[in-house]
């Protein structure tokens, strides 16, 4: 992940909400980027370009702001809950060839054994890796592993250059037994009766819920 | 079905419905997510009935996360009442969602499976709703 994204950045001089809404309005993104004890400088950003590239994880950017070119790394991206867009972005500055400390996602790669359940304990590991060569991903192979084995963050392979900040022993894969057939038939079952979920027989629709509802048992504390 | 186990006050006033959810945004656990659209009061009878649809069509492989708790409880008053003579009783349970909170993750299946178990546990849910899944961005 070495080549980087060019943006063409415009420096901005009013703040506060009403400006930061007309630079939105006007499909740019506001920004902000710090670092190595430089003042911040307040820039806009154009919208499409990037959202697309910060669609990469760790995306390392060239930010031009008048001619000059920075790079940078997004340190922080405040999205919209609802809606695809991109409300505010924080750069930190970064120099070429120094390291830097990433969260980088963890993939699983193949399949288990049958009959077990592979869950992702930490879906990211922090690394300190070289800015210019952050890893995209950092892939772990559960092929054929067996119930009850464990991945921690010390045993997964780490790219060249890359050192592991995250705790060694910090659980990442957990391979565990599947619940048997009956018990998960026997919970279900439970939990319906519980809910008062009412299952028609098989082949007809879906099961409804019982139209009573049942008054609420907490206690008041005293 | 989820109830808390004690509360300090058994009658409370209903929950504000507006705004957008604050936190709980973004798939904190699992690779699949159902997000809310809409605000709703959703039941802890609701939250079981999407859990179990959801449990049922992955049958034994993958795991389910509720991110929502119903700890708000509605009261209601009997029927052919006056009005008057003080609040009603604690009828049901509910989880104030608003409109961005990712409710129920989902891990451990494809995508295909995943949005198929999500699409029925929806329809148990009182509001529009979406699936999301985590991407290369969101860490």
């Amino acid at each position: 992940m070495s080549d980087t994204t060019k943006l063409v950045a415009e420096k901005r001089s009013d703040f506060g909400k009403g400006a930061a809404r007309k630079i939105r309005r006007a499909g740019n993104i506001p920004a902000v980027m710090y670092g190595h004890g430089t003042d911040p400088v307040h820039i806009s950003l154009p919208g499409h370009d990037t959202m697309m590239a910060l669609k990469q994880a760790n995306a390392l950017l060239t930010i031009v702001i008048d001619g000059d070119e920075q790079l940078a790394l997004a340190k922080d991206v405040q999205r919209d809950p609802i809606k695809p867009v991109i409300d505010h972005v924080d750069l930190v500055v970064v120099r070429r060839g120094e390291k830097v400390t990433v969260d980088v996602a963890v993939h699983l790669e193949g399949d288990a054994a049958p009959e077990t359940i592979v869950t992702l304990d930490h879906t990211s590991l922090q690394l300190e890796v070289e800015a210019t060569n952050i890893p995209e991903t950092l892939v772990v192979s559960v092929e054929g592993l067996e119930a009850g084995t464990q991945i921690h963050a010390g045993a997964v392979e780490l790219p060249q250059g890359a050192t592991l900040v995250t705790d060694a022993e910090a659980l990442v894969v957990n391979v565990t037994a599947a619940i048997s057939e009956a018990a998960a038939e026997a919970e279900l079952a439970e939990a319906e009766a519980e809910a008062g979920i009412v299952r028609e027989e098989e082949g007809e629709a879906e099961g409804t819920e019982a139209p009573t509802a049942e008054a609420p048992e907490a206690s008041e504390e005293a | 079905m989820l109830i808390p186990r004690r509360v300090k006050h058994r009658k409370q006033h209903h929950p504000d419905r507006h705004g957008a959810a604050k936190g709980g945004t973004k798939i904190a656990f699992g690779e699949y997510g159902i997000q809310a659209l809409e605000p709703a009061y959703v039941t802890n009878r609701q939250i079981e009935s999407a859990r179990i649809a959801m449990t049922r069509y992955i049958k034994r492989g993958g795991k389910v996360w509720i991110n929502i708790y119903p700890d708000r409880p509605l009261t209601k008053k009997p029927a052919e009442t006056r009005m008057g003579s003080g609040k009603g009783s604690p009828e049901w349970w509910i989880a104030n969602v608003k409109p961005g909170r990712v409710m129920f993750e989902l891990s451990g299946v494809s995508e295909p499976v995943a949005r198929e178990a999500m699409r029925l546990a929806m329809h148990k849910l009182p509001m529009k709703c979406r699936f999301v899944q985590r991407e290369g961005g969101d860490i």
